[in-house]
């Protein structure tokens, strides 16, 4: 009877223990930074604009801005939570904003504070601002006010389209600590009335060293590997007194590389791209439901490709940024002890990259 | 009433027992110098005018003798015997030295009519009655085999019921109709009035919240259970048989499976488990997530989910453990009013609760979806009782939320199953066929296999003669 009287009490002293909860997190009475951005101030001090929904519906604001500029990533959180009359708290952050000039700086450090955070999830979009991170946030565009939320969705849309790769919190790390292979952030900038992605930044160790146009991202996406989804437009050119363009779509891609030991800490790459898709647009004259016409089409297509990857690869070995990830396949060719003693970072530039692209059209429309 | 003086000794102790029972009646036949003693209030009135008014009228005194030595005559001695006959129905006939018995029990009974507990919608839609002898009839007309076997006891010191056990010989394993028998015989109360209220001295462990005997208020039930090598109990004066031993699954099949097709009837228990991880967890979830793990809401719901939890004064557990109270309010509130006036007030009730408490900041919308749908989830467990015991352990698993989070609901439900594991029915694993683990038997519990797959009976009813059907070639 005692020991059931006991039991009781004891479940009666734990409902007590509700008092003293300070895991407490009510969800309205929260401040939940959705985007961040940092930049670079003076005195190499950090710049950080927090933005974070405004619940009240009965409000015009959708959210508002946390401005400071601090020492540290995780002091600008004390410094601005006394701004706000809710309980700052970082686990529904969906996008991080760094500024361009930081960027050259160095993302080394903050995305190694970031990750500390617990509560912070790898899935956060990281982007680079081409520009002020903080300036761009705090504008408010005419067709999106919650310009935060707006790169956001935008991130997420078309890195599942494969215009940008998959560039979360996540991956950024793995590919930063990975060996052989550097990470790669999309660019996002204030395009006057909206804000849109422009790009995709290269990063080595951390630090930003070159970067190409959006429209070049597929192309790139098609070296770095598999893809299911992807469009392509092509300008041939003129062919018989007639601009030829041709709209490539759903592409599926197989990319296979091998490695060729040349001696000497010599390489050669051939990477393989098989790309399958439909034609979409065709302005040339052609008859492609001949198939003799079809292979020709297929040919010039890959070859336009083909022109253009090679002359990525030579601009990415230029800059010394192996974000294709063939120091990974080195590497796997290699003993752990061969691959140490190589000095990946000094041979890539020297190795020799070949791209062979095979393109198959599955289908090109139903008219004709 | 007072007995003439030629009355034997026995007549007169017979009456003195029954004195100022006003309901009694005593008459005599001077002419064949013959007593009845009889209570009209639980005799049928046509047999009484077929069996011994018609016969005594005509009959001469030289004649009696022989009357008496017809079969329906029974002739007894004690006066104890006399007593509990005459209680039970039969008419006492005082002739000279000796004692007869008659029986000719009637009392008045409810017809046979739908169950209003356990709706089905195709199927056979007649429900016990009070009367067991009539329950007993309803299954018998459905097991025409000699191997149905019927035991008689006597429970409760005063009021005498009589509780029936029931069993398919050869199919029910005799280990469980022992231990009920035993169980039955333990038994020392003044009055028992329900089967419901008999479960909880016949079960393995009355003080747990959830019911080892499964109830059924349904012929068509009982005699699947019979066949499944179950044993049935039934009690006199109550509609509700109980079904032993019994799995804690079967307690969310309902006949409905089996009438229709298998791929629905598979739909439709899988339905009743998510209702029941519904009923369980979704409002527990709520609490859980509003209160501790906002990292875990989508953001296409963070805003509105948000904005619905702004206005409200109280934290999200206090809330919630208020609606739930509401919701079961008006639940008892519809359960004991008539039918008519229990409609209004779940409609009033709904709309207030629904509409204006929303409105006046009191609770936020998500909360009421989230109560409602529990609520809703919980009455699809077929069996009334189980559904109840589970809105009950459902308010224990919102306040574990409310004060740990998910972990607090993690611990419930452990808590739960650990309890659960280790309830037994009859001296059986309670959560058989998942633990012990016995796969054969998933075909007909969390799916309903077609009936050319459910060959064998439960392996719960360890019947000795487990096949039910030969397999077609």
């Amino acid at each position: 009877m005692y020991k059931r009287l006991s039991a009781v009490l004891l479940l009666l002293l734990v409902l007590l223990l509700t008092g003293c909860n300070s895991d407490e997190r009510i969800l309205e009475k929260l401040g939940m930074v959705q985007t961040a951005s940092y930049d670079l101030a003076e005195n190499d001090r950090l710049k950080t604009v927090y933005s974070v929904p405004v619940i009240d519906p009965e409000s015009s604001e959708r959210r508002q801005l946390l401005k400071a500029v601090t020492d540290s990533l995780k002091e600008a959180r004390v410094l601005l939570s006394k701004q706000i009359d809710l309980r700052l708290v970082s686990g529904q952050l969906r996008t991080v904003l760094f500024g361009l000039n930081l960027a050259k700086e160095g993302l080394g450090d903050h995305i190694d504070t970031l990750l500390r955070d617990p509560s912070i999830a790898l899935g956060v979009q990281v982007a680079i601002v081409d520009g002020e991170a903080g300036e761009l946030l705090s504008k408010s565009f005419k067709s999106n006010k919650d310009t935060g939320t707006f790169v956001n969705h935008l991130l997420e849309k078309e890195s599942s389209s494969n215009i940008i790769p998959p560039t979360t919190l996540y991956a950024f790390t793995r590919d930063y600590h990975d060996d052989g292979i550097d990470p790669i952030v999309p660019i996002v900038k204030d395009q006057g009335d909206r804000a849109g992605i422009s790009g995709i930044a290269f990063f080595q160790d951390g630090r930003f060293v070159m970067k190409i146009p959006s429209k070049d991202g597929i192309i790139f996406a098609l070296l770095r590997g598999d893809i299911k989804q992807g469009e392509l437009s092509i300008n041939l050119g003129e062919r018989n007194g007639r601009k030829v363009r041709v709209m490539f779509s759903s592409m599926l891609n197989k990319r296979k590389v091998s490695v060729q030991h040349l001696g000497d800490n010599r390489f050669k790459f051939i990477i393989a791209d098989s790309i399958q898709g439909s034609v979409l647009e065709y302005t040339g004259h052609e008859d492609l439901s001949q198939s003799k016409k079809r292979h020709e089409l297929e040919r010039d297509v890959a070859e336009y490709i083909r022109g253009k990857a090679q002359e990525m690869v030579k601009k990415l070995q230029q800059n010394n940024v192996d974000s294709i990830g063939i120091g990974q396949y080195v590497r796997n060719s290699l003993t752990y002890k061969a691959w140490k003693s190589l000095d990946w970072s000094k041979v890539y530039p020297g190795v020799e990259v070949e791209c062979r692209i095979k393109v198959t059209i599955k289908d090109y429309g139903k008219y004709m | 009433m007072d007995a003439n003086p030629q009355s034997t000794p026995m007549l007169r102790h017979i009456l003195e027992e029954f004195d100022q029972c006003a309901d009694l009646i005593f008459r005599s036949f001077p002419e064949i110098r013959t007593d009845i003693v009889y209570f009209p209030s639980i005799v049928d009135q046509k047999l009484f005018t077929d069996e011994i008014l018609a016969p005594f009228a005509q009959v001469q005194l030289d004649e009696v003798e022989q009357l008496f030595q017809q079969s329906q005559f029974t002739r007894v001695t004690e006066s104890k015997t006399v007593i509990e006959g005459i209680l039970a129905g039969s008419a006492a006939i005082f002739h000279e030295k000796d004692i007869y018995l008659l029986n000719i029990y009637g009392p008045k009974t409810r017809d046979v009519q739908q169950s209003e507990t356990e709706t089905i919608i195709s199927g056979p839609h007649d429900a016990f009655v009070e009367s067991a002898i009539t329950n007993i009839s309803l299954i018998r007309q459905r097991i025409k085999s000699s191997h149905l076997k019927i035991k008689e006891y006597s429970v409760g010191e005063i009021t005498k019921t009589s509780v029936y056990v029931l069993y398919i010989k050869d199919i029910a394993n005799m280990k469980y109709v022992e231990e009920l028998e035993k169980r039955i015989k333990r038994i020392e109360i003044d009055a028992i009035n329900d089967g419901g209220m008999l479960t909880q001295f016949l079960e393995d462990s009355p003080n747990s919240v959830f019911p080892q005997f499964l109830t059924t208020e349904r012929p068509d039930v009982a005699v699947s259970k019979l066949a499944a090598g179950r044993i049935i109990t039934l009690i006199d004066n109550s509609p509700t048989a109980l079904a032993a031993p019994s799995a804690f699954f079967e307690f969310f099949s309902s006949p409905d499976d089996y009438y229709e097709r298998w791929a629905l009837g598979t739909a439709l228990r899988l339905l009743r488990y998510l209702a029941l991880l519904i009923t369980i967890s979704f409002t527990a979830f709520y609490v859980s997530v509003t209160t501790y793990h906002y990292e875990m809401i989508p953001e296409a719901l963070l805003r509105t989910l948000a904005e619905s939890r702004n206005r409200v004064p109280f934290p999200p557990v206090y809330e919630a453990l208020l609606m739930e109270t509401m919701i079961e309010l008006l639940r008892e509130a519809g359960a004991r009013l008539p039918t008519k006036i229990g409609q209004t007030i779940g409609i009033v009730g709904g709309i207030v609760i629904g509409q204006a408490a929303v409105q006046a900041g009191l609770t936020s919308n998500v909360l009421i979806i989230a109560v409602a749908s529990s609520a809703i989830a919980s009455f699809v467990i077929p069996s009334y009782m189980m559904s109840a015991s589970i809105r009950l352990v459902r308010f224990g698993i919102i306040i574990l939320a409310g004060i740990w989070g998910n972990i607090g609901i993690a611990m419930g439900v452990t808590l739960i199953v650990t309890h659960i594991s280790s309830l037994t029915s009859l001296g059986s694993s309670y959560l058989t066929p998942v633990a012990p683990m016995v796969l054969g038997d998933w075909k007909d519990v969390f799916i309903r296999a077609p009936f050319t797959f459910l060959t064998r009976r439960p392996s719960q009813s360890q019947s000795p003669n487990p096949l039910r059907q030969i397999k077609r070639k």
